[in-house]
């Protein structure tokens, strides 16, 4: 059974479905959605359960596409793309469970949102340069008219925004895609990989645009100004894709792309890599700490976050020992799938709170705590866990990172400064809205029903797993990462 | 002379279809005329299947049987036929309805012979009879502006048609032939390479509304019937590069060609999307971004000869913006000739206005769509051709060419004013399903296409 391919296409196929449908409502659209979203997922169990293997992609689909050029449509998976994966189908299973309540035109808005899981999971199984450069590109729409047509005041502005700052990102990439075409006469990745066609000047070119693009992608100062814009206007649902599922595009295409395919220019410009990564996790907490506004605030600590990933796998290229690479990159990619779960489900509480409130502003609120014991806990807990409090699940991610970048650059420990900085503002945001003296406007704020503890609590299962026991995890991304060689 | 016959069947029987509708015409059934086309049209796009991997020659050279004719008629003459049922929505019941038709395929017909052409007498030819029914067919409102519109485009085609057959004369003479595969002849004599150059850039530039040959394109297009602006747009465009294909493949490149096209390509996409961005008309927009995409085009031709990929990419990109072209003059149909019109536009229609997104964000060049397809082997092929600057350019354009297409798409989703909405009239209905159904499937099909 070609289980990539049905997991892929389930949810547009779903998509189609509905728009074929002769009643649209509300009640129909969502339930489609929550049904093709949990089959996706149970899809993408299955796929996790059929494993993976050392040293190459496993599960591989292959059908001809375009015989003439070298294109054809592959997908595969290793162990770098699986927990992202898995993460993927999650969060649009969750965001489908929280979209629920959406009334307003919520046919195209599943629709969207349907066709926006499948360009995710394409891009992260695309095993052709030109699929993935076409999942890729197909997310930046769906993106756009989600804020565009879900967002909140300013969303028109931010949409437009969004849309030409990643098109105007994600070209230097097709550049180099096809730089690699035409040095190998294929669009196989997997023999990009095994044998990077470019050298010298070419590899770095190609590796100065796939950086500019991923760079806008993840975000990385100076090219993130286009995210709290988006952030702040992206409905709820939004948010949680774009930060825990699409950002990834960013730093898994750094280490697909960037790192596997161009390794010694990497590895030369691993120093300024390096840099960029340590100033983003530094900018990202700094600016974190200068928000009022909540969502902002956890839309900057995403720059912040992915900072990290970023100077772990410069790390990863600068280290010459095998050990400290593998640390590395597991580190790195562990951050992204924590980062996934903490992240989402920091913005679908935020998201909560201000569908009750109508206000993002942290001196709005106050002593939430009492009034809305299951929203502030569940706040608490994702705030701790992103500040990467031992025992949650971005501690023995970074843990891992800075281990690495502390032996092979140690001047880079720097970056550990952010997490005090990220624990400050954390402290800050929790006395602000839910402790300290009672605001009398929200007492009769209601506490978060069963649908938002459906979306929520799985993520929070997950955070403290990942945490006390991340092994299961760690396990599956080391199988690659120990055989990786660049 | 029969295996040569045999070989322009299809282009015999489209003269004949068109002799056939205008004896329709005189009898005043412009009904018939239409079928008689359409009829027409068919047969002769199925008569090229069978002879598509055909590379050969006829009457001595002077046509050509290659991929780029074979293909051109598959492309326009299906082209054709759509036209041809825009043309129906939009003019049924008008006194000399069936002339347009007839003249529609007339210029289809000269169409044929730029893109088969292997000499330049048939260059001339096809660039006078593809320019002589444009023309009458811009004229058709017989209002001010579409007389005004018309009279520009026949004194700029008069003057740029003129020059170019002064140059062809130099080539001639350099040459010693008017076969296009003789012109090596060239080789070490620059300057007369040069003359006949620019020439065929003049002539040929003006039907492919290259900068600085594109000022009487947003005014012909302006004066016409929208489905005649589509069919201009689209059809002689086309035919027009693929000429350029023809004409330029055996062209010593030492001569500097490629240079020269890649500057007029990088001045064409940046002018086309820079005006398109201030224009509040609808047709004049899209007949600006129509110049934009001309540039694309030619980033297939300035690597013709170094890349394989240089003819694949040109009948692909062709393919891709026939129909994605086509179906956005059928919103402009269906919307209105201003950009306000388009106000609302989605929100009442839903299915149209998803169709308008498909087809903007296929010339924007997004993927899946089939546009993306053609611009990945353009940029591909200008890459190997040593022209990663024009390739860059190409890119921004792209973002440009965003902020363009969103300008139609942000306030199609406005709330509208309640106007009561007539239901879509069958016939741009079948035009807007199989244009959006080719620009979005066809990609995953590209592979049927020549490599």
């Amino acid at each position: 059974m070609p289980l990539l391919t049905l997991a892929t296409f389930l949810p547009i196929l779903g998509g189609l479905v509905l728009m074929a449908l002769p009643d649209r409502s509300a009640r129909v659209a969502h339930g489609l959605s929550i049904g093709v979203t949990a089959v996706t997922f149970l899809i993408t169990l299955v796929i996790w359960s059929r494993g993976i293997v050392a040293g190459g992609f496993a599960q591989v689909e292959e059908v001809a596409w375009i015989p003439a050029i070298g294109a054809a449509y592959r997908l595969g998976l290793d162990g770098l793309s699986l927990p992202l994966v898995l993460l993927t189908s999650l969060l649009f299973l969750a965001s489908a469970i929280y979209s629920a309540r959406i009334g307003e035109r919520a046919a195209s808005y599943v629709v969207l949102m349907l066709m926006l899981e499948t360009a995710s999971l394409g891009t992260f199984m695309a095993l052709d340069g030109l699929l993935f450069y076409v999942f890729f590109e197909v997310s930046l729409v769906g993106m756009y008219f989600m804020i565009a047509g879900w967002g909140y005041e300013e969303r028109q502005r931010a949409a437009l925004m969004f849309f030409l700052y990643t098109l105007l990102g994600s070209l230097p990439l097709l550049l180099a895609i096809i730089g690699l075409y035409l040095s190998s006469g294929s669009f196989d990745m997997r023999a990009w990989i095994d044998a990077p066609p470019l050298t010298g000047i070419a590899a770095m070119l190609a590796l100065i645009a796939m950086l500019f693009t991923f760079a806008v992608k993840i975000p990385a100062f100076p090219v993130h100004t286009w995210l709290p814009a988006a952030h702040v206007q992206a409905p709820t649902a939004g948010s949680v894709i774009l930060a825990g599922v699409m950002l990834k595009f960013g730093t898994y295409g750094l280490v697909r792309f960037a790192l596997q395919m161009t390794p010694q220019a990497f590895a030369q410009a691993g120093q300024v890599i390096l840099a960029f990564g340590v100033i983003s996790a530094l900018y990202g907490a700094f600016a974190a700490l200068a928000q009022s506004d909540l969502k902002k605030m956890i839309a900057y600590t995403s720059v912040n976050h992915m900072g990290y990933v970023v100077i772990g796998v410069a790390v990863a290229a600068l280290s010459l020992d095998p050990g400290i690479r593998t640390i590395a990159l597991d580190g790195a990619t562990l951050q992204m799938v924590s980062h996934g779960l903490v992240t989402g489900a920091l913005f679908f509480l935020v998201g909560m709170l201000q569908d009750r409130a109508h206000s993002r502003e942290m001196s709005d609120f106050g002593g939430l705590l009492g009034r809305v014991p299951w929203l502030g806990w569940a706040f608490i807990l994702s705030a701790f866990a992103s500040l990467g409090l031992p025992g949650l699940a971005h501690f023995p991610a970074e843990f891992q990172i800075f281990l690495a970048t502390l032996n092979a650059a140690p001047w880079a420990i720097v970056a550990i400064l952010a997490i005090v900085v990220t624990a400050g503002l954390y402290l800050r945001a929790i006395a602000a809205v839910f402790l300290g003296p009672v605001n009398e406007k929200w007492a009769a704020m209601p506490d978060l029903d069963r649908r938002e503890k459906l979306a929520v609590v799985p993520l929070l299962i997950l955070t403290i797993l990942v945490g006390v026991a991340p092994g299961w995890l760690i396990d599956m991304i080391h199988t690659t990462m120990a055989s990786l060689s660049f | 002379m029969a295996r040569d016959l045999a070989f322009l069947f299809p282009e015999l029987l489209l003269g004949a279809t068109a002799m056939l509708m205008i004896v329709a015409e005189m009898a005043r059934a412009a009904r018939l005329v239409l079928a008689i086309g359409m009829a027409g049209l068919l047969a002769a796009t199925l008569l090229t299947l069978p002879m598509l991997d055909a590379d050969t020659t006829v009457f001595g050279g002077t046509y050509r049987i290659d991929l780029i004719a074979g293909w051109a008629k598959l492309i326009l003459l299906p082209g054709t036929g759509v036209a041809l049922i825009m043309a129906r929505a939009e003019l049924a019941g008008q006194a000399r309805e069936g002339s347009v038709y007839a003249l529609i395929t007339l210029v289809t017909l000269g169409a044929l012979m730029l893109a088969g052409g292997g000499d330049m007498m048939l260059l001339v030819l096809g660039v006078v009879l593809t320019g002589l029914g444009s023309f009458a067919l811009v004229a058709f409102p017989r209002d001010d502006a579409a007389t005004e519109a018309a009279m520009k485009y026949l004194v700029f085609g008069a003057v740029t048609g003129s020059v170019m057959i002064y140059g062809l004369s130099f080539w001639f003479g350099g040459a010693g032939s008017t076969l296009f595969s003789e012109l090596g002849a060239l080789e070490g004599k620059p300057l007369i390479a040069m003359i006949g150059l620019v020439a065929v850039i003049v002539g040929l530039g003006y039907k492919a509304a290259l900068v600085p040959f594109h000022f009487w394109a947003p005014d012909a297009y302006d004066g016409a019937p929208v489905s005649i602006a589509a069919y201009l747009s689209v059809i002689t465009k086309a035919a027009a590069f693929l000429a350029f294909a023809q004409v330029l493949r055996d062209l010593p490149p030492a001569t500097g060609w490629p240079l020269v096209l890649a500057l007029i390509s990088a001045a064409t996409m940046t002018y086309g999307y820079l005006a398109a961005l201030v224009q509040t008309n609808l047709v004049r927009l899209i007949a600006y971004s129509s110049v934009a995409q001309s540039g694309y085009f030619l980033m297939g031709v300035v690597a013709l000869g170094v890349s394989p990929l240089a003819v694949p990419g040109i009948i692909l990109f062709a393919a891709a913006y026939v129909a994605m072209n086509l179906g956005a003059f059928a919103i402009v149909m269906i919307a209105g000739r201003e950009l306000d019109d388009m106000t609302g536009f989605g929100r009442k229609r839903p299915i149209a206005g998803a169709a308008m997104v498909i087809f903007l964000l296929s010339l924007t060049g997004i993927p899946p769509l089939f546009g993306f397809v053609g611009k990945v082997y353009l940029f591909a092929a200008a890459v190997e051709a040593g022209f990663l600057w024009l390739v860059v350019i190409g890119i921004l354009n792209s973002v440009l060419a965003l902020g363009v297409y969103l300008r139609i798409v942000v306030p199609m989703y406005r709330a509208a004013e309640d106007k009561p909405e007539l239901p879509l009239p069958h016939l741009l209905a079948a035009v807007l399903g199989v244009t959006s159904a080719i620009t979005i499937i066809m990609a995953a099909f590209a592979g049927v296409f020549p490599g």
